[in-house]
This record gives structure tokens, C-alpha cells and sequence, in this order.
């Protein structure tokens, strides 16, 4: 039986469909009590490494366990591990009570279970009708209330933002959070960093099969450094002032601005204010996280293969 | 083993939260009680003709008693030939609708493993093919009853082994439809396949054989001679229990009439078609334990 730890663990995991290489020597882990994000562009192999993760894609080699056990000895998986994926699907003239009592039976779980996940999910009043009816979003929460029916210790989610109006998000977000903070493990796939990044923890980044970075996403923030831009009077006073100081990333924009790193603003000011230079303008450029993480994935298509990753770190 | 119930009760909402069962239902009881109205029909106008006049004479100068003959019997054997196609395909579609909606996803992760979750599937068709059966052969014997007169009633007897052989080959067919569906998972073109083989494709074979004067053996070992076997050798096997003398060319011709032409016995050729149905269950099985749900 599995270990019941809440721990996903991905190890040199690689799938090939004939000469295409969807997922090449991917390797990170998930702890519980944490939202862990996994982003790629398009084709980068999330969907297809979830799918190992859950038994229905057979791995060409590498090892994917949940609990410390692959999917297949978990003995009652619907009661370990819920899962929303893309093209997962529903019978259309089968309404939503009895698509989730389908399952209350087969996870071994009483049928009250069906209204209660679905009551949950704001999908209570839709109870009887024929999901073919439903809209996009309604499927999609149907899709969360379905794996929410064996109360499981961990949830996969590939890109459970597909189809969810703004409101769904936001409870989405909410509802992962708290899910995670019972001391549950979440792992939600996504294209876009923005669209998670308010909800997770951790993010494992993958390009092309390959994970180029794995670690908290704070770390990832602050490894981007912030700039100061400024327009100063002098711009060679202001510079050696801040040399002096002992600041030396500074560089001149084309514009004529200085962008200064590894302090902000107010630092700059006062050390202008010190060296007698006025200031005309100044600005903190903000983190950009998108920007950051499409040149983490951009290599995807370049044609070349990314360095290993290490774990809380860069890739190169 | 709890969770194999589980996956059973699983299987069964399955069917009866969905149309397609009762939806299938509805032809099964309609041709089925169609076939046993003109079978008896049949039995009947065969009677008179054999009572009339001449046909008395020819058969005394025969020295056969064709007055007694059961025809209706042999309509029966058609009709559950015929009507056991409804079950085919309901079982056709048990993979191949889950495949095509993609629940097949959902099954999977909510089953030990797919080995039980094929396996809970394969005993709930298998309940249902025989919930096809018993409406089967009750309607037909509804329609024989409205329109044959005593003498051409099958016996309790007679009606307790067509029974048996029609929810036998209902069953059989079913899960033949299981393994098949699971085999090529595409609803409508393993549909049309089913229905074209039984129907058209293995009857053009057998009716080139008779054309060409090759013994038709080689049928009875196909999955439609074999089954239709099943059926067509226990209606002949009750007609000849009752019928007295009838002459050698006569059986072949009886045989043909009921569908078991080039047939077995009825239980070697229910045996043939049970290793059809392995083979067919077993193909689909590993195809679907093995298969990459993307
Ligand atoms: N069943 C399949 N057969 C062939 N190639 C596939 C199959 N599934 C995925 N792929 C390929 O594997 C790569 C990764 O796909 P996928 O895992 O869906 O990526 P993502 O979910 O990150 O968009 C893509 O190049 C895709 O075309
Ligand atoms: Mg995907």
C-alpha cells in the first residue's frame, strides 16, 4: 500500500510517441501542503507527464509515484488522487448527479458524496440536467466536482483554467489554496504563468520535454533583478555617486536614462539628493515574471536543447 | 474483493443512466415478436398447404407425415438469429462509446486497474445480454402463440431449450460486441463492421460456397455459421425429435431454412463461437490494458 505522504515524485521520466519525444528525462517532485504549478509552452509535454503520473500513459522509461507507489498500486486510486484533465469526458444525455454516482460506486464512496461535491462546485441547481447542456465552465466544474468525489489527498489539474469564466477562476484559485493549506498536495499544469501565479507555491518549468526550472516560485521572482530607471541632470555626477556608494550595476539606457540594479528608488533619490542632481524621472521596473518565463521556454522552438536543470536553480 | 463489486455497480449506472440499452431494447422485442408472428403465421399456412388433398397423397406415396412437422420452429431459429444483432451492438458500443465520450478517462482512474475494470464491464454486458435473451424468445413465443394454432405450438419442452439456446447466443453475442468495441473503439465504424460481417459478408461467403458446390462446412466454424449454429442446429434438432420420417435431402434443406447450414451440433458450434468470443474479448482486453489513454 502507498505511504500516504501526499508526495508526488517524478523520476527521469520520458515518453516517446514513435520518433516524436514528448517527455524527455523530466525529473522534480511535490510536496504537500503546497500549490505547485507546471508550466511549458504549448507541446512541452504537461499533459503527457500528468498522464504517466496517473497510469494512463505507459512511461518508455523513468518512473512516476504517488505516495511512493505508481499509480496502479495504489489499490483504491479514486480515494488517493483526484484528477482534472483536458479531454476527459462526459457522456452528453447522462446528467450530472449520475455521471458523479458512476463514480461514487466505483471510488466505493456513498452516493451523498455526488451532491456534496457538486453543491461545492456552485453546481447544485444543475443536478439533473443532461451535461450535452452544459457550457464549457459548467463541464469544467463538473470535471473538479468528479475529482473531488473520494475526498483525495492529492489533485492533478492540466489546465483546469480552459474554459472557466473569470469568477470560476477565482474560486478555482481560492479553493486550491485552501485545499493545499489542509496539508494536501496540488498540481495544476498550465501555458501561461500568469494564470496561476497568484494561486501557487512552487513551479516546475518545462521546454521541450525538459524541466529548465524547479523551485519556489518567490526564488524565481528575485532572481529577476528589479532596476531602477532614472533621469537624472548630470548623468555622470549621479553615476559616480552611486559608484561611490559601492552600487555598480548601473548602464545607460539609449534613451539617455541610467538603470541602475540591485537597489530602489528611494536609494537612488537620496543619493542623488546627496550628490546635488536633479531628478527628472524615475521608476521601478517591475518583475516580469511572463517575460522571464518565455525565456526560460523560448528555447522550445530555437533548436537548441537546454542544459539539465537543477533544482531550485537556473539551468544555466 | 470489494472494489471488483464497486466497478460492477460502476458498470451497471453506467447503462441504466443512458438511453441505449432500453433505446436498443424496443427493436429487440418488436422484430423478435414480428419473427414469432410470421413464424407461426408460416407453421400454419405450411400445415394447410400439407393437408390439402395432393399433398396428402404425395406424402403417403412418401411415407412421411409432414402434418405433424413443426415449421414455426424454424422461423423461431431465424428470427433469434436475426434479433441477437441488437445485442451485438449494444455490447459493440460498452468501449467504444466510452472511448468516443472519453469517459473511458475517468473509468480508468477510478479503477484498481483497467484488468478489473474490463472485467466488471465483460459480467454487467454479460447480465445484459441475457436481459436481451429472455425478452427475445419472450416475444417471440408471444407471437407464435397469436398466430400458430395447437399443432404448430412448440412443446414446454421444446420452448425450455429454445430458451436456454436464444439467452445463450445473446449473451455470447454481447460479449463478442464487448471485445470487438474494445478492439477497433470506434462506435460507428465497429457498428457498421458488426452489421455488415453478420449480415452481408459471412452469408455472401457461405452462398458462394453453395453456388460452387463446396461443402459448407467451413461456415459453421465462422463466428456467424457458429452462432447461428447454436440456434438453427437445436430448432432442427426439435423438429426432427417430432417429425417422424423425413427424407435425407430434406434435413440439409431444413438446416439451410433455420440458419445452420454447414453448422455443428448446437454445442460444438456454441463452443466455436465461445472461442470467437474469447478471442474477440481477449483481443480487446489487450488492447485496452495496453493501450496509452491520450
Ligand atoms: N498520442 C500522441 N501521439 C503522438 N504524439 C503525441 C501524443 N500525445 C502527445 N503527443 C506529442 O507530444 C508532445 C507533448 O504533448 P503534450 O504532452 O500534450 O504537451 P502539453 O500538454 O505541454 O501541451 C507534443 O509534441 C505532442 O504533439
Ligand atoms: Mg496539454
Amino acid at each position: 500500500m502507498h505511504d500516504g505522504s501526499g508526495l508526488i515524485a517524478v523520476q527521469n521520466l520520458t515518453k516517446h510517441f514513435g520518433p516524436v519525444a514528448a517527455v524527455q528525462n523530466l525529473s522534480f517532485t511535490v510536496s504537500p501542503g503546497s500549490v505547485t504549478g507546471f508550466l511549458g509552452p504549448n507541446g512541452a509535454g504537461k499533459t503527457t507527464t500528468l498522464r504517466m503520473l496517473l497510469g494512463l500513459v505507459r512511461p518508455t522509461s523513468g518512473t512516476a509515484t504517488i505516495n511512493g507507489r505508481p499509480f496502479h498500486q495504489l489499490g483504491r486510486p479514486g480515494r488517493v488522487v483526484g484528477a482534472v484533465l483536458e479531454a476527459q469526458g462526459f457522456h452528453p444525455r447522462r446528467t450530472a448527479r449520475n455521471h458523479l454516482r458512476v463514480y461514487t460506486a466505483a471510488i466505493g464512496v456513498p452516493d451523498a458524496q455526488a451532491d456534496q461535491v457538486l453543491t461545492l462546485v456552485g453546481l447544485g441547481s444543475a443536478a439533473d440536467r443532461s451535461v450535452g447542456g452544459f457550457s464549457l465552465g459548467m463541464k469544467q466544474r463538473l470535471a473538479v466536482a468528479t475529482a473531488l468525489l473520494g475526498d483525495p489527498q492529492v489533485l492533478v489539474l492540466d489546465e483546469p483554467a480552459n474554459g472557466l469564466d473569470p469568477e470560476g477562476i477565482a474560486w478555482l484559485r481560492n479553493f486550491l489554496q485552501s485545499f493545499a493549506r489542509m496539508g494536501r498536495t496540488v498540481l495544476i499544469s498550465s501555458h501561461l504563468l500568469a494564470e496561476v501565479e497568484q494561486t501557487v507555491d512552487q513551479v516546475v518549468i518545462v521546454s521541450r520535454g525538459q524541466t529548465v526550472y524547479y523551485g519556489p516560485l518567490e526564488q524565481l521572482r528575485q532572481q529577476q533583478q528589479r532596476r531602477v530607471l532614472v533621469q537624472p541632470s548630470d548623468i555622470g555626477a549621479l553615476a559616480g555617486a552611486l559608484q561611490a556608494e559601492g552600487v555598480t550595476a548601473i548602464e545607460q539606457l539609449p534613451d539617455g536614462r541610467l538603470a541602475v540594479s540591485g537597489v530602489d528608488s528611494k536609494h537612488v533619490a537620496d543619493c542623488a539628493l546627496r550628490a546635488g542632481v536633479s531628478i527628472y524621472g524615475i521608476q521601478e521596473e517591475q518583475v516580469d515574471l511572463e517575460q522571464l518565463f518565455f525565456r526560460l521556454t523560448s528555447g522550445q522552438y530555437a533548436g537548441h536543447v537546454p542544459a539539465p536543470y537543477q533544482q531550485g536553480g537556473w539551468a544555466r | 474483493m470489494g472494489s471488483m463489486n464497486d466497478l460492477v455497480q460502476a458498470e451497471l449506472r453506467k447503462i441504466t443512466t443512458t438511453g441505449l440499452w432500453w433505446g436498443l431494447l424496443i427493436p429487440t422485442v418488436l422484430v423478435a415478436l414480428g419473427g414469432g408472428l410470421l413464424s407461426g403465421g408460416f407453421g400454419q399456412l405450411m400445415i394447410e398447404f400439407t393437408t390439402s388433398a395432393e399433398a396428402e397423397q404425395l406424402s403417403d406415396v412418401l411415407g412421411v407425415t409432414p402434418d405433424q412437422w413443426k415449421f414455426s420452429l424454424l422461423g423461431i431459429g431465424r428470427t433469434i438469429n436475426i434479433v441477437t444483432l441488437f445485442p451485438l451492438v449494444f455490447g459493440a458500443m460498452a468501449v467504444a462509446n466510452e472511448i468516443g465520450t472519453r469517459t473511458i478517462t475517468t473509468t480508468f482512474l477510478t479503477a484498481q486497474n483497467r484488468a478489473q475494470a474490463m472485467l466488471a464491464k465483460l459480467l454487467v454486458y454479460a447480465l445484459w445480454g441475457a436481459i436481451y435473451g429472455i425478452a427475445t424468445i419472450a416475444a417471440v413465443a408471444l407471437g407464435v402463440v397469436l398466430t400458430s394454432g395447437s399443432s404448430q405450438m412448440p412443446g414446454i419442452g421444446d420452448w425450455a431449450m429454445l430458451a436456454l439456446a436464444c439467452v445463450l447466443a445473446s449473451i455470447l453475442m454481447t460479449m463478442f460486441g464487448v471485445g470487438l468495441g474494445a478492439l477497433l473503439p470506434n462506435a460507428a465504424g465497429v457498428v457498421v463492421l458488426l452489421i455488415m460481417y453478420f449480415l452481408v459478408i459471412e452469408n455472401a461467403v457461405q452462398f458462394g460456397l453453395r453456388l460452387s458446390g463446396t461443402p459448407e462446412t467451413v461456415v459453421g466454424f465462422l463466428p456467424n455459421g457458429s452462432v447461428n449454429g447454436l440456434t438453427g442446429s437445436v430448432v432442427v434438432d426439435l423438429f426432427m425429435a417430432k417429425a417422424g420420417v423425413v427424407p435425407e435431402e430434406g434435413i440439409d434443406f431444413l438446416r439451410i431454412i433455420a440458419g445452420a447450414g454447414g453448422a455443428q451440433a448446437w454445442w460444438l458450434s456454441g463452443l466455436i463461437f465461445f472461442a470467437w468470443v474469447a478471442a474477440s474479448f481477449g483481443g480487446g482486453w489487450a488492447r485496452m490494458t495496453q493501450k496509452d489513454i491520450t
